[in-house]
């Protein structure tokens, strides 16, 4: 346990300690504010968004800023592997008496807590932005949207983070890590009206539609999504892995 | 120091190497990378691993470490596998695998703590000992990317010594160093492999460093042990040395030396008044009376080595060094 955690606490050093760790959590913050205050200023509708909490739970889902906290993720985490190939510190990292499972472990561990902390960011910043706006109150009932609904933007970010880290795990590139992880998200809009497009990964990641249009495809649920991205993520994570730990070193 | 003909004899019954190599092989598609290799490294030897371009250094440093797959074979770190028990056995490993290479953008510091954070017992005593021992105090704090190549190389040493290895494997350990830097590596790893027991690998295209820090040589070609040497501080040890003769009248001392009975006068460069001759220690004082008595005025003897790098070149075939 305490290898464990020092192994991601090594991880998490590696990505917040490059001076570049600051451009995705300024942008965030930067991107929350005018957000915010574009619709306040601009948008018609407004009048059933009473409180910073009823404009939170509209906002952290994939529909709302979601999609930009995944970007943001992806591009912050996609090097994560790729980047010790590419610094050779590859080498420096696997000659300690760890096994690749822990190494692989706690790096996708410190992802998807760069991901957490960037979900986090994007509430602060917009909670401190809309709360100038339409206070900073909110009811019991309009908290537990929100954390609903950050609970599914967090889901729809770590999805998309777990397949640019397998990409980058594969191709040892974090551009192409990083490509494919934002096509992905691009991918989540479009949708192909056949039944076989409900077992694909992009209809089933954004779970806030299940509480405002309904389902993307006659006979999906909420249940069924959940299923389907478990299955993806366990694919993701064992072809990750089975490449890291098969790789020749050289 | 000059190579002797046989190689150490091996202890019946002492202790475990602390490296062994089984039959090693490596093979990609169907070409053998490494072919059948086996070697032993002792406690408190520094063992170098020399071959051409192309040899399988590389490649055999990177299976003993567990960066690649073994194909056949076995390498055993104190006695344990690296492959089925490879975190018994690589944590008696510290290596530094072609460059050292470090996180640029955090201090040396910040690098050592990544390295001890992977370790079991490494506390921040023993990397304060660690960087005193390396002379990295003044460079400690400064960001790795602004690290000369020299100080680069030293802070892969204090990485690799972090945990107290038994074994100690460094590929290029002199790359980049000025001579004062090579001398005081060199100096450094002869004091650890005594004074800790450590087992030394190294491989080198310095063959001159080589011959001066190792007290073995294993070198390979095309994946195969070519030869097994240690190298000897003394003299060549061979029986009848072959001595080099600096004289004034080279024709006259040939005619003298052919004349004594076991001597044998070889081929020397008479214009530049030398001659070649092979006589053993007994021989001499009969030798040099005779010269004298012949009034042939002796300037210089001296033996005639062979440099690792004739020797190296002899076994290999001559092909370029990596």
């Amino acid at each position: 346990m305490r290898n464990g955690i020092r192994l991601i606490q090594n991880e998490w050093l590696k990505l917040t300690k490059k001076r570049s760790f600051w451009v995705p959590v300024s942008m965030m913050v930067l991107i929350a504010a005018m957000v915010t205050f574009m619709l306040y200023k601009f948008s018609s509708n407004l009048s059933e968004i009473d409180s910073a909490a009823a404009y939170l739970s509209g906002m952290m889902g994939a529909s709302g800023l979601g999609q930009f906290v995944a970007i943001l993720s992806i591009v912050g985490t996609a090097g994560i592997v790729a980047q010790e190939h590419a610094q050779g510190t590859i080498k420096f990292l696997l000659i300690r008496s760890r096994s690749r499972g822990e190494i692989f472990a706690a790096k996708y561990a410190a992802a998807v807590l760069y991901t957490l902390l960037m979900t986090l960011i994007a509430g602060v910043s917009m909670y401190a932005a809309s709360g100038f706006m339409f206070g900073f109150g909110g009811t019991g009932a309009q908290w537990l949207d929100v954390l609903k609904e950050s609970a599914y933007g967090l889901v729809y970010s770590i999805v998309y983070v777990t397949l640019a880290f397998m990409v980058g795990a594969l191709t040892r590139s974090t551009g192409v890590a990083i490509g494919v992880g934002l096509a992905g998200t691009m991918f989540g809009s479009l949708m192909i009206f056949k039944d076989f497009y409900k077992y694909v990964l992009f209809p089933n990641v954004n779970l806030s539609v299940y509480d405002t249009v309904g389902p993307p495809l006659p006979g999906m649920s909420i249940g069924f999504s959940l299923v389907v991205l478990a299955v993806y993520m366990a694919l993701f994570l064992v072809a990750g892995y089975t490449v890291f730990r098969r790789r020749d070193v050289a | 120091m000059t190579l002797t003909q046989s190689t150490k004899p091996r202890q019946a019954g002492g202790e475990e190497p602390v490296l062994r190599l089984q039959n090693v092989s490596k093979i990609i598609g169907r070409k053998k990378i490494v072919d059948q290799l086996s070697f032993d490294v002792r406690r408190g030897e520094i063992v170098g691993l020399l071959g051409p371009n192309g040899a399988g250094k590389t490649t055999t440093i990177r299976m003993m470490t567990g960066l690649i797959k073994i194909s056949e074979g076995d390498v055993k770190i104190a006695g344990r596998s690296i492959q089925s028990q490879f975190k018994d056995a690589i944590v008696q490993v510290g290596a530094i695998i072609e460059n050292p290479e470090f996180y640029p953008y955090m201090s040396g510091y910040d690098n050592l703590k990544q390295a001890a954070r992977m370790t079991d017992s490494v506390t921040s005593e023993r990397i304060a000992e660690v960087i005193s021992l390396l002379g990295l105090q003044e460079a400690l704090h400064k960001k790795v990317k602004a690290y000369s190549l020299g100080m680069r190389q030293r802070l892969g040493i204090a990485q690799a010594l972090l945990d107290r290895p038994k074994l100690l494997i460094l590929d290029e350990p002199t790359n980049g160093l000025d001579p004062a830097g090579i001398r005081e590596m060199r100096d450094y790893l002869k004091k650890i492999a005594v004074s800790e027991g450590i087992a030394i690998l190294v491989s080198s295209h310095l063959l001159s460093e080589i011959e001066q820090m190792c007290t073995r040589v294993v070198v390979i070609q095309n994946g195969r042990l070519v030869t097994e040497r240690a190298i000897g501080a003394g003299g060549s040890g061979q029986e009848r040395p072959e001595l080099r003769l600096r004289v004034d009248n080279p024709a006259r001392a040939r005619q003298v030396l052919e004349s004594l009975k076991g001597v044998q006068a070889l081929d020397g460069r008479e214009g530049e008044h030398e001659i070649i001759c092979q006589a053993a220690d007994e021989e001499m004082p009969a030798l040099i009376d005779a010269l004298r008595q012949a009034e042939v005025a002796i300037y210089r003897i001296t033996e005639t080595r062979k440099s690792l790098e004739d020797e190296f070149l002899q076994w290999t075939g001559g092909n370029q060094i990596a």
